[in-house]
């Protein structure tokens, strides 16, 4: 089996290629090595989205059953993002999962997750609290993912108030990336987030 | 079965104290018995041939009444919750829509570009020389795509459910088409095995007893309500209903809600699960040894209750007030941390005397087998016969049936609304545990008690029991219906 892997996958790279030159979709796909077990994946973000102007990479496992079993796959950015772990990068996505077929292919898939992008599924979602903020204040969230996509991402715009608080965590000897989260999740309130860092980490 | 049991039971005329552990008559019984019994429930123990050839009789009838081929009486069949009358009466009157709900048509005609048979879409291959086949949805793949793709879902332990290997496409592969692109034999084998596991699981009427490593399936016509069933092979008590250990007077739907919540909250609860205790007068650590909660310290001769250390003495009167838990009336006035407290503790009250049960109930396990040897021994030395002894043996078969009942009381009362009728229910409750703690008592001192006074504490134990299962157990009221035979 792990033939028929090997040789779909090396097609289904041909395949990401050709499709990027003409339709310039911007999806990549590449080999870790010179083996075709774990692949790198790469989607831009979504134009009219917060993760627009970002760059997100993602890690492929290919198991030795594949295509009659699906990839693994997981964010190595950091997103802000109803359908994927804001800690593991994890992705809810039920092609993923048991709505896998055998005749989908990487590139299907990176496509759906650019789709996820652009239309969270907060009711199906990976990141409970994320999805709870989606659900409840839109526009917080729409800044702190346009801001998570600007510091881990590449995206274009920094939102300045949010960059502050961080640094007012940061600089009182906080983990940026623990700060980062804790603000998030408390909707950019400093003091909440305080009392949570220090009651987690005395 | 060993000859020792069948002598146990050689006589069982007319008295009904033996289907708590009872081997011989899972099947159909006499009415009159539902009539004294109210956790009556007819019900059969079948063996895996016996399933197959009913499940057999079904398929027949269908792909006779329909001219289908039996593999697609099977995925209808599995689709329909094994109605074979339903899918007759649908399919006279739209085949297609029976076609499409059962998966084996898809919803929407397929359309061309989907249908290659000169590349295969899974391998990347073209293998000219390759054969192509496909499902009714026209989703062409080369027959090795197929054989791997069977071979990888019947090792995830999937068959009825395999589907085609097109995106977005439901369509399932029924058994013919399975089995003629899976070649090797042992495969094919664990195909089947799964397949008729899973026939079993989706049949109303049939449940797996879910004893460890037993074979065999009960047989019954209702899904409502605690329902009691008893394994021919590993004796296991099930609740036909819902799988779970037979749960009465408590419904399926509180059970299992207490079984999470006992689950969720062991750790709390673990100090309490200690097999030993402090005699309350001198000290001395006792341990528990018996199933009786009247303990008596060796050295100090007194008595004392095991699940609250009170006195025994207290605990004779007829009103049992160990097992009832006081809900305090201040406590809407408390500070929410109080009414936490306190709900820990009424949780605890209750899942105490659950546990507690429970422990008792394997000691007892093990008192019957003793009895049973001590029983063999007497006869052996010519002190009686079986028959002589039977009383004996019947009694604490009989407080195990009680102490299960017992047992299976607490999650019932600790969701039970405060009033009246929560009050009744501990009311009988406590006399129940009164009754059968006498006859834990007696059972253990079996040899030295009097006969007809054994024989009356059993008497009055199982009126209890059977009293509150009548006036607490709510399916009752239409026993009929469920006798009729489908
Ligand atoms: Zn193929
Ligand atoms: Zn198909
Ligand atoms: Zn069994
Ligand atoms: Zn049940
Ligand atoms: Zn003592
Ligand atoms: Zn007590």
């Amino acid at each position: 089996m792990a033939n028929i892997a090997a040789q779909r996958i090396r097609r289904e790279i041909k395949e990401v290629m050709k499709n990027e030159e003409t339709a310039g979709a911007s999806i990549k796909l590449e080999l870790i090595d010179n083996r075709w077990t774990e692949l790198k994946g790469e989607i831009g973000g979504p134009p009219d989205t917060p993760y627009q102007g970002g760059t997100f990479i993602l890690e492929i496992k290919v198991p030795e059953t594949y295509p009659f079993n699906p990839p693994k796959i997981r964010f190595l950015t950091k997103i802000w993002h109803p359908n994927v772990s804001s800690v593991t990068g994890a992705i809810c996505l039920d092609i993923l999962k048991d709505q896998w077929a055998a005749a989908l292919t990487l590139r299907t898939v990176l496509l759906s997750i650019q789709a996820l992008l652009a239309a969270a599924e907060p009711n199906d979602p990976q990141d409970a609290v994320v999805a709870k903020q989606y659900r409840e204040d839109p526009h917080m969230f729409e800044m702190t993912a346009i801001h998570w996509t600007n510091v881990y991402a590449g995206g274009p715009t920094p939102v300045f108030e949010f960059n502050q608080k961080v640094r007012v965590l940061t600089e009182i000897g906080v983990n940026e990336q623990v700060a980062r989260v804790a603000l998030s999740t408390y909707h950019w309130d400093i003091e909440r987030a305080t009392e949570e860092i220090f009651s987690i980490y005395p | 079965m060993s000859a020792e049991s069948d002598m146990e039971y050689s006589d069982n005329d007319g008295d009904d104290y033996d289907y708590y552990g009872e081997q011989d008559d899972c099947d159909m019984e006499t009415v009159d018995r539902s009539k004294s019994d109210p956790e009556f429930f007819l019900y059969s123990c079948l063996k895996v041939e016996e399933v197959e050839k009913l499940l057999n009789e079904s398929i027949e009838l269908l792909s006779n009444s329909l001219q289908i081929t039996p593999s697609l009486a099977k995925v209808m069949l599995h689709a329909y919750g094994w109605n074979a009358q339903e899918i007759i009466n649908k399919y006279r009157e739209n085949a297609n829509e029976v076609l499409v709900y059962s998966r084996v048509k898809p919803r929407l005609p397929v359309g061309q570009a989907n249908s290659s048979r000169t590349n295969c879409a899974v391998c990347a291959n073209t293998p000219l020389l390759h054969k192509y086949s496909a499902l009714a949805c026209g989703h062409y793949f080369c027959n090795d795509c197929w054989a791997m793709h069977f071979e990888v879902q019947i090792m995830q332990g999937v068959s009825n459910t395999i589907q085609c290997m097109a995106q977005d496409c439901e369509v399932r592969a029924p058994e013919d088409f399975v089995l003629s692109h899976v070649t090797k034999p042992t495969l094919r084998e664990r195909y089947q095995q799964f397949m008729f596991k899973d026939h079993v699981k989706s049949h109303p009427q049939l449940r797996f007893c879910p004893g460890p490593n037993c074979q065999w399936i009960f047989q019954a016509w209702t899904r409502e309500g605690a329902r009691r069933v008893e394994c021919r092979g590993c004796e296991l008590l099930t609740c036909f209903s819902c799988g779970a250990p037979h749960h009465a007077p408590t419904d399926c739907a509180t059970i299992r809600r207490w079984l999470t919540k006992c689950a969720d909250d062991s750790e709390t609860a673990n100090y309490i699960s200690a097999h030993t205790k402090d005699c309350p007068k001198c000290q001395i650590c006792i341990e528990k040894n018996g199933g009786c909660n009247h303990m008596q310290c060796g050295a100090c001769r007194h008595d004392f209750c095991w699940v609250c250390s009170g006195d025994w003495k207290t605990h004779g009167s007829e009103y049992y007030e160990c097992s009832r838990y006081k809900e305090d009336p201040n406590l809407a006035n408390d500070s929410q941390h109080a009414q936490a407290r306190e709900a820990l503790k009424k949780y605890l009250h209750y899942y105490e005397r659950w546990e507690n049960h429970a422990r008792s109930l394997k000691l007892e396990e093990q008192t019957l087998a003793s009895l049973k040897s001590r029983i063999n021994q007497k006869v052996m030395a010519g002190e009686g016969t079986w028959i002589d002894w039977q009383y004996l043996w019947d009694a604490a078969r009989l407080l195990k049936r009680c102490r299960y009942t017992l047992q299976y009381t607490y999650p019932y009362a600790y969701y039970m609304e405060v009033g009246p009728r929560k009050e009744l229910f501990e009311y009988q409750q406590a006399q129940l545990e009164a009754e059968i703690e006498n006859l834990s008592w007696k059972v253990e001192r079996a040899e030295t008690t009097d006969r007809g006074d054994l024989e009356n504490q059993m008497d009055i134990a199982e009126k209890r029991r059977t009293t509150l299962l009548k006036d607490f157990l709510e399916f009752n009221t239409n026993n009929a219906s469920s006798s009729t035979k489908v």
